[in-house]
C-alpha cells in the first residue's frame, strides 16, 4: 500500500535538493550569472545561503534514499513523489529568489542586465 | 620531509595492519577493502601544504576532512577494541565512555567549525602560520566530528539520526560562511595575493561540499540499512516495525 506522505517529503527534499544543485552548477559554474560572493551581501543573507547550501545536498541524499525506501517496501507513491519534487523545487525558488537575493540582499540573480527596459531600446517594447 | 606529519601516519597505518592481521589469523572477518581504505585515509593526510594560500587549503581539506573520512570507514575503533587483550580492552572502553561528551555531535561540531573561525577569522593564523601542532589540531577535530556524525565505530554517545543531521549540516553551514568571508577578507594579520585568497576559498567551499554530501550519503546509507534490517525482524516475527524515521 502506498505511504502518500512519506513519499511526497521525499518528492519535497528531492525538489529542494536538486534546485539547489541546478543553482549551483547552471548559474554559478556554467553560466556566471550569479557570483560566489558581491559587495552587496549581508551578513543575514551569507548566513541564510550557508545553511541553506548545506542543507540543499544532505536533502537530495536523503529524499533519494528515502525514495528507495519507499520503493523496496512497494510503498511508494509515484503521483506524491512527482507533486513533491515540484513543491520542492518552487520551495527553493520562492525562498533563494524571494527571501536570499531579494530580501536579504545575496548577491544579484543576474548582473548588466537592465531590468526595466525602456521602449524603443530593447526588442520586446510592451506596446506599439 | 616533516617528522612530526610522517611518522604518526606511518605508525597508525602499521598498527592498523598489525591489529587486522591478528583478527585474520585467529580467523575473524575483516574485510580487506577496509586495509585500502584506511592506507588511503594514512596518505591523505601526508599532503603536503606549499606555500600558497591556495595549497594551505587543499591540504586542511584532505588532512581535515577527507583523510578522516576515509580513517572513520576503516573503523580503527572497533579493530582496536577486538584486537586488544581483555583486560586492555576493559580499560579502553572506560577511556571512550570519559570521552562521550567530545563525541556528542554538536559538540564535536563546535569544536571542529569554532577552531577554523577561530583561525581564519582572529589573529591565530598570522601568528601560527605552518605550525605542524595546526595541522594536528585540524586533523584531530576533522576526525573527532566525523567520528561523531559517522558513528560507525563503537562510541558511547549513540545520538539519533537528527542529532548527527543536524550537527553535519550545522557544521556544512558554518564552513561554507567561512569561505565566504575568506573570499572578500583577509584573516587578520595575514598578506595574500587577492586571486591566491580567493581560489583557497572556493576550494574551501567546494572542496568541503564533496566531503559533506559524502558524510550525507554515510548517514543516510545508514538508515536505510537499519529499515531494511527492521523490516525484516518485523516480517520474521510478525510484530510491526519500530524502528520509525
Amino acid at each position: 500500500m502506498p505511504e502518500t506522505r512519506r513519499s511526497a517529503w521525499a518528492g519535497i527534499l528531492t525538489g529542494i535538493g536538486v534546485a539547489a544543485f541546478l543553482d549551483e552548477t547552471v548559474f554559478h559554474q556554467l553560466l556566471h550569472w550569479h557570483h560566489f560572493y558581491d559587495r552587496s551581501t549581508t551578513e543575514a543573507g551569507l548566513v541564510s545561503d550557508g545553511l541553506f547550501h548545506a542543507f540543499g545536498f544532505f536533502a537530495v541524499v536523503f529524499g533519494l534514499v528515502l525514495v528507495a525506501d519507499l520503493r523496496r517496501g512497494d510503498r511508494l507513491s509515484g503521483r506524491a513523489l512527482v507533486g513533491g519534487v515540484l513543491a520542492g523545487v518552487g520551495a527553493f525558488q520562492l525562498y533563494d529568489g524571494t527571501i536570499q537575493h531579494k530580501l536579504l540582499g545575496l548577491h544579484q540573480i543576474r548582473y548588466a542586465v537592465d531590468l526595466t527596459p525602456t521602449t524603443g531600446r530593447g526588442t520586446s517594447s510592451p506596446c506599439c | 620531509m616533516n617528522v612530526l606529519h610522517h611518522v604518526p601516519a606511518l605508525l597508525a597505518f602499521a598498527a592498523y595492519e598489525a591489529g587486522a592481521w591478528r583478527l585474520r589469523r585467529r580467523g575473524d572477518r575483516w574485510p580487506p577493502i577496509r586495509d585500502v581504505v584506511f592506507g588511503a585515509g594514512a596518505a591523505a593526510a601526508l599532503a603536503p601544504g606549499g606555500s600558497t594560500f591556495t595549497g594551505h587549503m587543499l591540504q586542511h581539506v584532505l588532512l581535515g576532512m577527507v583523510a578522516p573520512v576515509l580513517i572513520v570507514l576503516a573503523r580503527p575503533v572497533t579493530l582496536l577494541l577486538r584486537a586488544v587483550p581483555a583486560a586492555a580492552r576493559r580499560r579502553l572502553k572506560r577511556l571512550l565512555e570519559a570521552a562521550g561528551v567530545l563525541v556528542f555531535p554538536p559538540v564535536a561540531a563546535v569544536l571542529e567549525a569554532g577552531s577554523l573561525w577561530l583561525l581564519y577569522r582572529t589573529g591565530l593564523f598570522a601568528a601560527l602560520g605552518d605550525s605542524p601542532w595546526l595541522h594536528v589540531h585540524v586533523f584531530l577535530t576533522g576526525l573527532l566530528f566525523t567520528t561523531a556524525v559517522c558513528r560507525l565505530d563503537p562510541v558511547r554517545d549513540r545520538a539519533g539520526l537528527g542529532v548527527r543531521a543536524g550537527a553535519l549540516i550545522g557544521a556544512a553551514a558554518a564552513h561554507a560562511v567561512l569561505a565566504k568571508t575568506l573570499y572578500v577578507s583577509l584573516p587578520p594579520g595575514v598578506a595574500l595575493a587577492v586571486a591566491d585568497r580567493q581560489a583557497g576559498a572556493e576550494l574551501m567551499y567546494y572542496g568541503g561540499d564533496v566531503v559533506e554530501l559524502g558524510l550525507a550519503l554515510i548517514i543516510a546509507l545508514q538508515w536505510y540499512a537499519a529499515r531494511g534490517r527492521a523490516e525484516a525482524r518485523s516480517r520474521r516475527t510478525g510484530v510491526p516495525r519500530t524502528a520509525r524515521g
